[in-house]
């Protein structure tokens, strides 16, 4: 056993970019509010940091309804990035951050590289957001709004778009419907991203046998829960094989276990958005026994542990011959 | 609708008492001080049963006494079919009590209360509230079957006059329960709580009468407060209760998507552009 004290000893910060957090526990953009709608149920000054909903340059009345299916170990989501736009959040909005009992990471969203740059220039200089995530990967809107992120080119022209008008730390947040998510990964640093973000929804849809029509008003939309993890898991080796920057992995995490595969694969943080829906505790509750599953194996820090499952394969062909 | 915030969080609930009350239909009380004391007439919790599916459940608060409240609900999926599997002594985490509630304050004397099918769930609160001020109240409650209209008789022995439809006539008024709100003598207020299409047709039956009626609107929840904007409903511009978003023209007018979870999820009837 472990004093109480050894188990505070224990070092969970972590570093992205320039951002130092005490936990490594980030609320998934667009599952969290800003932080505020879950202070009732847990406390935030023991979460690391809240990403927020994703803001783009004009605000968006989002998709029809209904929003949200819920399907076997996770669900689908479709909100189609109803936001206020720019201009309005930060009159309105971002103010309301400050004093925040954890840090806050603003998201922001767009449909051309010129739209990341005006938000993130805008965003990047109010004090109250500590970084920058780029959501270039959501699946729920009808045109380019993932296709910066299945495209090593364009991942690389909105990232350096970014990087150019702003300091604050940026994280980029990769699609995992992509064939080759490394080689985006591999782009988004050398455009000068500090994070990456592994992984947004995977697309899905489901249909009303009733009917005949599809559940989503957007047809279409994003899977996230425990459903989608091993590809989350995998994602996260792959690119963690591929870069140097650190990585914040997520999809499907519930339990202190589902985040050490994260870890073990490779990511310094995770972040928890679904989880947060059937219990506001779980964030909090990793956290505890995180420091204790490293007391009991007597280590000191969580950075100790990241990216040891990485063994590594020694070209493709092994690698595709193990998914027999 | 009520404004002031109720203080809420997420508490261990013991089941103390089980009961069914029709084939599917269960009702399970259990001890919950500090949620039974905030809990205003027409809020609801969100249930986590012990094995943690990914999502959990809204239901409407039934009762609310002492340190006691319950749920009652129809067993139509794996999550309710695992809250009716708990028994007395089991726990179960409620986070709660959510959402708006029913606006009172106008101090109505003549209310009538619509309920469809497992709406009934969320007025009985609102119904012991305005009896107890006082009011009339008509329960106008429709179910598919005479063995569906679960707790009638309770209703009864609280002090309301119940009227009854059911879709195959075996009780009360053959149709839809809606038919015998158009032809009864106009409430001051409604309030209702049901099905999606029966909901409408209140609000349609309402507006023929020129009554004003607060809905608690049904939509599937993810977060179920606030945090996800996956249980929207459009809102003209100018409610009082539209967020914190600017107005956005769609199909000719103002209109801002509200969060049912959020903001509702009672909403007047005259105010939504659904
Ligand atoms: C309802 C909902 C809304 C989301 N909105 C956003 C968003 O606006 N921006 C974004 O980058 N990701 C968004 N996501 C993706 C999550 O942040 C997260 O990456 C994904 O759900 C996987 O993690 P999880 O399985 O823990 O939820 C959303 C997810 C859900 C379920
Ligand atoms: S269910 Fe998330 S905002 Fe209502």
């Amino acid at each position: 056993m472990v004093s109480a004290s050894g188990l505070h000893d224990i070092d969970l910060t972590t570093k992205i970019g320039s951002l130092t957090l005490a936990y490594p526990t980030l609320m998934g953009s667009g599952c969290y509010g800003s932080g505020e709608e879950f202070a009732p149920f847990v406390d935030l000054a023991k979460i690391g940091a809240v990403v927020l909903k994703s803001v783009t340059r004009h605000p968006r009345l989002g998709n029809p309804t209904p929003r949200l299916v819920h399907t076997p170990a996770g669900m689908l989501n479709a909100i189609g990035l109803q936001n206020p736009g720019i201009e309005w959040y930060l009159e309105h909005d971002v103010a309301k951050f400050a004093g925040r009992p954890c840090t806050i990471v603003g998201s922001v969203a767009g449909f051309s590289v010129d739209d990341y740059a005006y938000v993130c220039e805008l965003l990047g200089q109010r004090s109250e957001i500590a970084a920058i995530e780029l959501n270039i990967s959501c699946p729920n809107v009808a045109s380019e709004g993932e296709t910066f992120a299945c495209d090593p080119r364009l991942t690389g022209k909105v990232v350096r778009a970014a990087r150019e008008v702003t300091d604050k730390t940026l994280i980029v947040k990769l699609s995992p419907n992509v064939t080759d998510i490394a080689s985006i990964a591999r782009e988004a640093q050398s455009a000068g991203a500090d994070a990456l973000a592994v992984i947004n929804t995977v697309r899905g849809m489901a249909i009303d046998v009733e009917t005949w029509r599809p559940r989503l008003g957007n047809v279409t939309g994003g899977l996230s829960g425990p459903a989608i993890r091993p590809i989350a898991v995998l994602a996260v080796y792959e690119v963690a094989r591929a870069v140097t920057i650190p990585i914040i992995g997520q999809g499907g995490i519930e339990t202190t276990s589902d985040a050490l595969e994260f870890f073990l694969a490779g990511a310094s943080a995770v972040s928890i958005g679904t989880a947060n829906f059937t219990d506001p505790r779980v964030p909090v509750r990793i956290v505890e026994e995180l420091r204790a599953y490293l007391a009991q194996r007597n280590l000191r820090s969580l950075s100790s542990i990241v990216g040891r499952a990485n063994v590594g394969f020694a070209n493709a062909q092994q690698y595709e011959g193990d998914e027999g | 609708m009520s404004t002031t915030a109720s203080p809420c969080g997420t508490f261990d609930a013991t089941i103390l008492d089980r009961r069914e009350l029709a084939a599917n239909v269960v009702l399970i009380g259990f001890d919950a001080p500090a949620l039974v004391a905030v809990t205003r007439p027409g809020q609801y919790v969100m249930a986590v049963p012990p094995s943690g599916e990914v999502a959990s459940t809204a239901l409407g608060i039934y009762e609310a006494q002492g340190t006691r409240g319950s749920l009652l609900f129809f067993v139509v999926g794996k999550r309710t079919t695992e809250l009716a599997g708990l028994r007395p002594g089991d726990g179960l985490s409620l986070t709660g009590p959510l959402g708006n509630g029913f606006d009172l304050s106008s101090n109505p004397r003549d209310v009538a209360i619509v309920a469809g099918g497992v709406g009934i769930a969320s007025v009985l609160l609102p119904a012991q509230a305005l009896l107890a001020a006082g009011a009339r109240v008509r329960l106008f409650y429709g179910a598919r079957n005479r063995e569906l209209l679960v707790e009638r008789e309770r209703f009864e022995r609280e002090g309301c006059e119940v009227i009854l439809a059911t879709d195959d006539g075996s009780a009360g008024h053959r149709g839809y329960i809606t038919q015998a709100l158009e032809r009864a003598e106009p409430p001051e207020l409604i309030l209702a709580c049901g099905p999606t299409p029966m909901l409408r047709a209140v609000a349609s039956v309402a507006e023929t009468l020129g009554v004003r009626a607060q809905l608690s609107l049904e939509e599937t929840f993810a977060c179920g407060v606030g945090g996800c904007w996956g249980c929207v409903v459009p809102l003209i511009g100018t409610s009082a209760q539209a967020p914190n978003f600017p107005p956005l023209e769609r199909g000719g007018s103002d209109v801002v998507y509200a969060r049912i979870c959020k903001e509702g999820p009672v909403f007047w009837a005259h105010e939504l552009r659904w």
